[in-house]
């Protein structure tokens, strides 16, 4: 009896405490930006790789210079994000919430295609610009949703770089695996159509699914056919799983291309650099590829202790900066913040940036390869960093 | 050594790699019937303290397992202790046990998760190790991966040499058959019970560390594998360390030829088969008695 007495003292006294708090005035001054990102979850990996970490440094950085510039006054950002769960319920409601109850001034993306398609007509509804750097797919470009913003190159312009690449070096035949995802599905529909645009003969195709833990027999039957080029259109695990097991039966193709999580440095750490010395894969930029890259790179290391990855961690810093210009040039009317978008030449880390609806249609496909322990860019070659190493060494 | 051969030792090595996944759950559910579904959580937390260990030590990680174990072993009891004693002690039957110490599994398995995400963030962690491939009969494998194989068979026959021919053995399978029956004899059941609990965690830590030489890890890795382990351990027979590992071995040959015939996408439909029709034809799994 006298336990359940003091529990309510406790429970009226924080209902009291609750309804007499006064609102902060500070807080209306702040530009108040919401998100939700998987911080727990199978999506958690990738969303805390390769976005909400720049997020958060961003808004650092922009803090600390003062704030962000509205109308010639500057305000700091506050930034309002909530843990999705990796679960697609959980972004649609929060994007609702935040849109329709919290009433943020802007927003930012979540992470991963299927996210990205998710919310993006309540985009649309509630009018709130998304630069979304995590999600590709013709699918979502062709929605010609006015208020969504793809930063990362489409599917078919990197596997059409690859397929100029190969030709230029004289590859006539590939084995393909590709992970049942969305992901994995519109990736191997634009090779195939790349392949096919410059004769190159897929002699092999399979599909396998997310939480595989043995390639080896399939890895074995590619072997077997003696492809010129290898190419693995995985996510994480089957990057790691495929490079491992390539390694250990000694399947060495001239071309050695994956997908997702070869531009992260975490995949260079755990094979080791001598392993992966020739890997191929889908990336765009490095600390050499500009000084604001590199300064990127930099404030990256010093803040998180931890590189970004070579491929999307730049393009979501992108979207940051052109949202931030956006916002100095035109206030925080977000009809306005989307025409300015849709209509300018942006400059950013990764370099100028335009929109053609919503694809941005100035980023060129990129083919990258691991040579000494960084990512260097090797197609096409007014980008490149490096010049390809080219048939792949053998495994180390 | 041929194709056929290859393909068939490869399937072996994944499988004992699913059998190593199962042994610690075996000893909790297959005996205790504690339906531990936190199994691939505290697996996972076995795999970050090598990790750590490994990686800001600089410690061989094979060196590293048996602190592990002794480590996954204390919180086992601590865990026995604080989540599972009420529930063995008060439940009546053995369906009872089953039923209530599922939804404290649930429970421990978002706080372990958690407590994980806050320790060290949902970043993909790895380390190389082994990562070197071996000559055997003129295939290759990988040397972490036949390390794996290496302790899944010797951890089995070693867990069933200590149930079939040892008096703590013979204790633990009275326990399970009558607990108050062992007691009559003499059996003190009230330190075994933790302690058997304790060996399935300390199991689940060494396979969490064995995994990390040969996977890239992260907090949600767990799930997955406690799937695998109540499939591995329902195809061999409940309590069964025989049955467990070559329940693991069918798995992994039917994923390796099925792959070879068919597609990998295929894998889950390929298992789940292999689980129904043996299930079909001994309900009780492979080697139950």
């Amino acid at each position: 009896m006298k336990r359940s007495k003091s529990f309510m003292g406790i429970a009226v006294a924080l209902t009291a405490a609750a309804l007499l708090a006064p609102v902060a005035p500070a807080a209306a001054q702040n530009v108040r930006i919401g998100y939700a990102i998987a911080r727990t979850g199978p999506w958690a990996p990738g969303a805390q790789v390769t976005q909400e970490p720049n997020y958060i440094m961003w808004a650092e950085q922009v803090n600390a210079a003062g704030g962000l510039n509205v109308g010639g006054k500057k305000r700091k950002i506050e930034l309002i994000g909530y843990d999705d769960r990796s679960n697609m319920e959980t972004v649609v409601r929060s994007y609702e919430k935040l849109m329709s109850s919290d009433k943020v001034d802007l927003i930012l993306p979540p992470w991963g295609t299927g996210a990205n398609f998710a919310i993006m007509s309540l985009a649309k509804k509630y009018h709130y610009p998304m630069l979304s750097c995590t999600a590709t797919g013709r699918k979502l470009v062709d929605a010609k949703n006015p208020y969504f913003f793809a930063l990362l190159q489409q599917p078919d312009v990197m596997m059409d770089a690859l397929a100029e690449y190969m030709v230029a070096r004289k590859v006539k035949t590939a084995a393909v695996i590709h992970v049942d995802e969305l992901f994995g599905l519109e990736q191997f529909t634009s090779l195939k159509s790349s392949m096919a645009k410059k004769g190159i003969k897929i002699l092999e195709a399979k599909s396998y699914p997310l939480g595989i833990k043995d390639l080896s027999p399939v890895l074995k039957d590619m072997q077997a056919k003696k492809p010129d080029a290898f190419i693995g259109l995985t996510y994480p695990p089957g990057t790691f799983l495929s490079t491992g097991q390539a390694k250990a039966i000694g399947f060495n193709a001239k071309i050695f291309y994956l997908a997702v999580g070869t531009a992260f440095p975490i995949y260079r750490d755990k094979m080791g650099a001598a392993t992966v010395e020739g890997v191929m894969g889908l990336g765009t930029w490095n600390p050499k590829t500009g000084a604001a890259a590199k300064a990127y790179f930099d404030a990256h290391v010093k803040r998180w202790k931890k590189e970004p990855d070579r491929w999307a961690s730049a393009f979501c810093y992108a979207g940051l900066e052109i949202l931030q210009d956006a916002v100095e040039k035109v206030g925080l009317d977000r009809k306005k913040i989307r025409d300015y978008i849709a209509n300018t030449t942006h400059q950013t880390i990764i370099g100028p940036m335009r929109f053609k609806g919503s694809e941005n249609v100035s980023t060129p496909g990129v083919v990258s390869q691991w040579q000494s322990g960084e990512f260097e860019v090797v197609w096409p070659p007014q980008r490149a960093t490096s010049a390809a190493l080219f048939p792949k060494p053998d495994w180390k | 050594m041929g194709f056929w051969l290859e393909l068939a030792a490869s399937g072996l090595i994944t499988g004992g790699i699913y059998a190593v996944v199962a042994i610690g759950l075996n000893l909790q559910y297959g005996l205790m019937r504690i339906m531990n579904i936190s199994h691939g959580e505290f697996l996972m937390l076995g795999a970050y303290l090598t990790w750590l260990a490994h990686t800001t030590l600089k410690i061989n990680p094979i060196v590293l397992l048996p602190g592990v174990a002794v480590t996954l072993f204390l919180v086992g009891m601590v865990v026995y202790r604080l989540c599972f004693r009420r529930i063995s002690r008060s439940a009546p039957t053995v369906e009872v046990i089953e039923a209530r110490s599922l939804l404290v599994g649930f429970g421990l398995m978002f706080f372990v998760q958690n407590a994980v995400y806050l320790a060290w963030g949902a970043d993909l962690r790895g380390y190389s190790f082994m990562a070197e491939p071996v000559d055997i009969a003129g295939a290759r494998f990988m040397a972490n991966r036949l390390l794996v194989f290496g302790v899944a068979v010797a951890a089995s026959l070693g867990l069933l040499a200590v149930l079939r021919w040892t008096m703590i053995g013979k204790a633990v399978r009275a326990m399970m058959q009558s607990p108050t029956g062992a007691q009559l004899v003499g059996i003190d059941t009230s330190t075994l019970h933790p302690v058997v609990f304790g060996a399935g965690l300390a199991l689940a830590g060494v396979a969490g560390g064995l995994l990390s030489m040969v996977y890239e890890i992260s907090p949600s890795m767990g799930e997955p594998y406690t799937v695998t382990a109540l499939i591995v351990i329902t195809l061999g027979g409940l309590g069964s360390a025989i049955g467990s590992l070559l329940g693991g071995f069918l798995l992994g040959l039917v994923e390796a030829f099925g792959m070879h015939f068919t597609n990998p996408s295929l894998k889950m439909v390929l298992s789940y088969g292999v689980l129904v029709a043996v299930l079909i034809a001994r309900p009780k799994g492979l080697f139950a008695r």
